[in-house]
């Protein structure tokens, strides 16, 4: 202190009450203005008429939703063998809706024996709820059928 | 995030007189570890900051159908179809001349953009209880009106 030359304070102090003044200001801003349901869009063509038809044509799945939730399969352009075992299936509705989980199963199955099908053309029934159709498009792309088509009434 | 432990208004132990020391009335803030919880709640609110809900008009009541398996929402013509009505751009529109509509609209893409090519993408945007029958209607003049490309608004899982 005396007699020795005072060493220059080499430590500095942030003023942080202005920073958490900004970041306060932030985050009420950004909880404000945040939209917290994300929205996204799920892709199908028209069945009817969308395709083209020069070339091979593509394995195809046909699904029909009836009523009460049932589901039927058809498949088209598929070998012999694929359209025998998975071909013509049905699966009964659970209280007025698909069964998704055993749709999902069969979906497997029909990917573990043959991986070249990669379209499902859906046939809603007139009383078939919106959310049905969404969730039946949801468990064919968790399956890796990607290209979906919905037909018309 | 700082090193800083103590604010600048912190004054500690201060004592005064003889004997009894008095008891320390002045209490430091923990200023990092507020300013750490604040500046991750700010990377997290900017990290999920979205714009894609302005594109559409949410009514009250409306529930979209949920799905995981989804693609971005991007701008094109959206169709409302709510409590039985349709909509285009908030729009309400009577159920037979949803085709002549759509056309019209396509021609003015066709006019105002003369250099980009329509897309023919359409979103529909309807309640998860909406039944397919008037769907079908909007899909269908959809196709008539040369839209082929439809995307179901749905909320991301």
């Amino acid at each position: 202190m005396f007699g020795k030359k005072q060493k220059k304070e080499v430590n500095t102090e942030v003023d942080l009450v202005a920073f958490i003044s900004l970041l306060s200001v932030c985050i009420c801003f950004l909880l404000l203005t945040t939209i917290w349901i994300q929205i996204a869009s799920m892709n199908v063509k028209q069945a009817v008429g969308g395709q083209a038809a020069a070339g091979k044509p593509k394995p195809e799945m046909w699904v029909v939703m009836k009523d009460q939730g049932e589901l039927q399969f058809k498949l088209r352009h598929t070998p012999s063998k694929i359209t025998r075992s998975f071909g013509k299936i049905k699966i009964p509705g659970i209280e007025g809706k698909p069964d998704f989980t055993e749709l999902a199963s069969y979906l497997g199955k029909l990917n573990g024996e043959y991986q070249d099908l990669s379209m499902a053309l859906i046939r809603p029934a007139e009383k078939t709820p919106f959310e049905d159709i969404i969730e039946l498009m949801d468990v064919f792309r968790k399956q890796g059928i990607e290209d979906l088509g919905v037909t018309p009434l | 995030m700082f090193n800083q432990s103590t604010s600048s208004a912190g004054l500690s132990g201060v004592s005064f007189g003889k004997g009894k020391k008095k008891r320390n009335l002045v209490a430091t803030v923990m200023l990092t570890s507020l300013v750490d919880t604040f500046s991750v709640l700010v990377i997290y609110l900017l990290v999920n900051f979205s714009t894609t809900g302005e594109l559409l008009y949410m009514s009250e009541g409306m529930e979209l159908p949920a799905a995981s398996k989804t693609a971005q929402l991007e701008r094109n013509v959206v169709v409302k179809v709510e409590k039985n009505k349709l909509y285009i751009e908030e729009e309400e529109i009577p159920t037979q001349s949803l085709v002549k509509t759509l056309i019209d609209m396509k021609k003015n893409w066709e006019k105002y953009y003369p250099d980009t090519e329509f897309t023919g993408a359409m979103t529909i945007q309807a309640d998860r209880r909406q039944t397919y029958s008037l769907l079908s209607h909007v899909i269908q003049a959809g196709g008539h009106a040369g839209y082929s490309d439809i995307n179901f608004a749905v909320i991301r899982k």
